[in-house]
């Protein structure tokens, strides 16, 4: 009997954490941040697209239909351009996307254009099937877990207009589905980390020391003239291994508060190295962007300088009121940090 | 403006907080789980499933998610720099214009497509190239890609005839930069023809 009353309190436990976990009510202040960058990456993203769009996806254009349409023989992979080849159209729908990222960027009708920015960027992202990378792997699963949660909830023009209309500045709404859809980032960057570390380990260079090497001595990435570091052979291990254990290890120490800190400091250089020595600047943002999903948003609240607009006079957000009083209780316990 | 503190509290407790505040009841978090749960495993079988070197079980799972993984674009391996970050690739190209004179390029080129995302876009361009193809036996896929890349410089120049020509940029091992060898020596760069298809196997690519 014992046993069975242990194995039921162990599953209330269990069944309550993961409760906490994915449905506790949260400020929207991460991802209500995470929308303007992930908006502004991929309206840049889209307007780079912009300069050469048919030359890329016209008629006669790098990426010929049939081609990429053999290559996605018998998948589900779909998009909208296919419909779109000639200049006027393409460039009547490529407006529209533009903007519709200008938009999610600001926040404006955040609900809507949040799911219209998701199905613009998987249409981009499959008819451009042999000119993409890892920038837009992450703009497509940013921009999924955005139309997931209430993305304009903080720092929008929707919340504005909310103010505005109401005529007082309106307390911050926790909300459950704001934290599924940071869980959701959260636990997609621990995957994208855990794949990426361990795929590492079947390449010789990542364990002698010197793929850090093959990559900053590659010409064509090389961004930064880094040939001195041949000269140092043992920083260069350093950084492999660094790098390394650093993914493998991510999944793991990101979720402990005493090690998250180091974990997210060690994503600065590693991503801005690989954004400022090779020249993915895009990559490594929006990788940070990821990275974001794991800072509290008391912490941005905290650094954001226009968020007075959206908090209460004693210095918290206004829905988020000091844990005094009866009344203040169940704001405060719902609005605990994503940890 | 908030001006007293009554108000204040009126408003954090007010309906639409407090609604808000709640979690979701039980059967929707019932549901909202099991979607969770589905689609953790889709994210997790994406990196996991993707060939070359997937097991036999991660190709059966994954077949059961296809349409939910290919639909959101989740079928990547995250394979950054992985196994090894390799040499670089870039296409030379010789067209041969209506005057009969041959007018050679290269992609990606750093001085003509700027910014730096849109040189990515065209480096992208001959890397998937690479990563498709496999000169011993080419696929229709690889093909198709080729002759794009020659029916659009065709279409660009007006060209009577167009020969591209894949060219791979091996990074020098550091030792061999200490003794002074530069990043571009001739020697680092080997080629062999892309289109029109060859036959020929690149016998340098183990270097």
């Amino acid at each position: 009997m014992r046993i069975v009353s242990a194995v039921q309190t162990w599953s209330r436990e269990i069944l309550a954490g993961w409760n906490r976990f994915w449905f506790q009510a949260v400020d929207p202040a991460t991802l209500g941040l995470i929308r303007i960058c992930t908006g502004a990456m991929l309206l840049y993203t889209h307007l780079v697209w912009g300069l050469h769009l048919t030359t890329f996806f016209g008629r006669h254009g790098w990426l010929p239909t049939e081609a990429v349409r053999l290559l996605q023989k018998d998948t589900y992979a779909w998009s909208y351009l296919w419909w779109f080849e000639s200049p006027a159209a393409l460039w009547t729908v490529h407006v529209i996307a533009l903007v519709v990222f200008a938009m999610l960027m600001i926040g404006l009708f955040s609900r809507v254009v949040s799911v219209l920015a998701l199905i613009a960027t998987l249409s981009y992202i499959t008819r451009a099937q042999g000119s993409l990378f890892g920038l837009d792997q992450i703009n497509a699963l940013l921009v999924m877990y955005l139309a997931v949660g209430p993305s304009g909830a903080a720092f929008s023009v929707d919340r504005w207009l909310k103010s505005r209309r109401a005529g007082v500045p309106l307390p911050v709404e926790p909300s459950w589905s704001a934290n599924l859809a940071i869980r959701l980032i959260q636990v997609h960057m621990c995957i994208i980390y855990l794949f990426a570390g361990l795929a590492k380990l079947t390449g010789p260079a990542w364990w002698d020391g010197t793929a850090m090497w093959m990559a900053l001595g590659n010409l064509e990435y090389q961004s930064l003239d880094m040939v001195w570091i041949a000269q140092w052979p043992l920083l260069i291990n350093l950084l492999t291994h660094v790098t390394v254990f650093w993914e493998i290890s991510y999944s793991a120490l990101v979720w402990p508060r005493s090690t998250r800190p180091i974990v997210l400091l060690l994503a600065i250089p590693l991503h801005m190295g690989i954004a400022i020595c090779l020249g993915m600047m895009t990559f490594g943002l929006i990788m940070l962007v990821g990275n974001m999903a794991f800072v509290p948003p008391e912490f941005i609240r905290a650094l954001w300088p226009w968020s007075a607009a959206e908090r209460g006079r004693g210095g918290e957000p206004a829905g988020v009121v000091p844990q005094t009083g009866k009344a203040a209780r169940p704001a405060a316990r719902a609005s605990g940090s994503q940890r | 403006m908030l001006k007293s503190p009554i108000i204040k509290i009126a408003m954090v407790d007010s309906p639409m907080s407090q609604s808000s505040i709640r979690q979701p009841r039980a059967a929707v978090r019932a549901v909202l789980s099991l979607l969770i749960i589905l689609h953790v495993v889709a994210v997790f079988l994406g990196p996991f499933a993707m060939p070359p070197g997937n097991s036999q079980l991660s190709a059966v799972c994954a077949q059961a998610f296809q349409p939910y993984v290919e639909g959101l674009c989740l079928a990547n391996g995250y394979r950054f720099f992985a196994p090894e970050p390799g040499p670089s690739h870039l296409i030379r190209y010789e067209v041969t214009l209506p005057d009969g004179s041959v007018k050679e390029g290269m992609f990606p080129d750093r001085q003509q497509h700027f910014p730096r995302l849109l040189y990515h876009r065209y480096f992208m361009l001959t890397e998937f190239i690479n990563t498709i193809d496999d000169p011993a036996a080419p696929s229709d896929a690889a093909k198709a890609y080729a002759r794009g890349y020659a029916e659009h410089l065709a279409d660009v120049y007006q060209a009577k005839d167009v020969k591209l020509y894949l060219r791979r940029h091996f990074v020098p091992r550091m030792l061999e930069v200490e003794r002074g060898m530069r990043l571009s020596d001739r020697s680092l760069y080997k080629e062999r023809p892309l289109y029109p298809a060859s036959q020929e196997s690149d016998a340098n690519a183990d270097r």
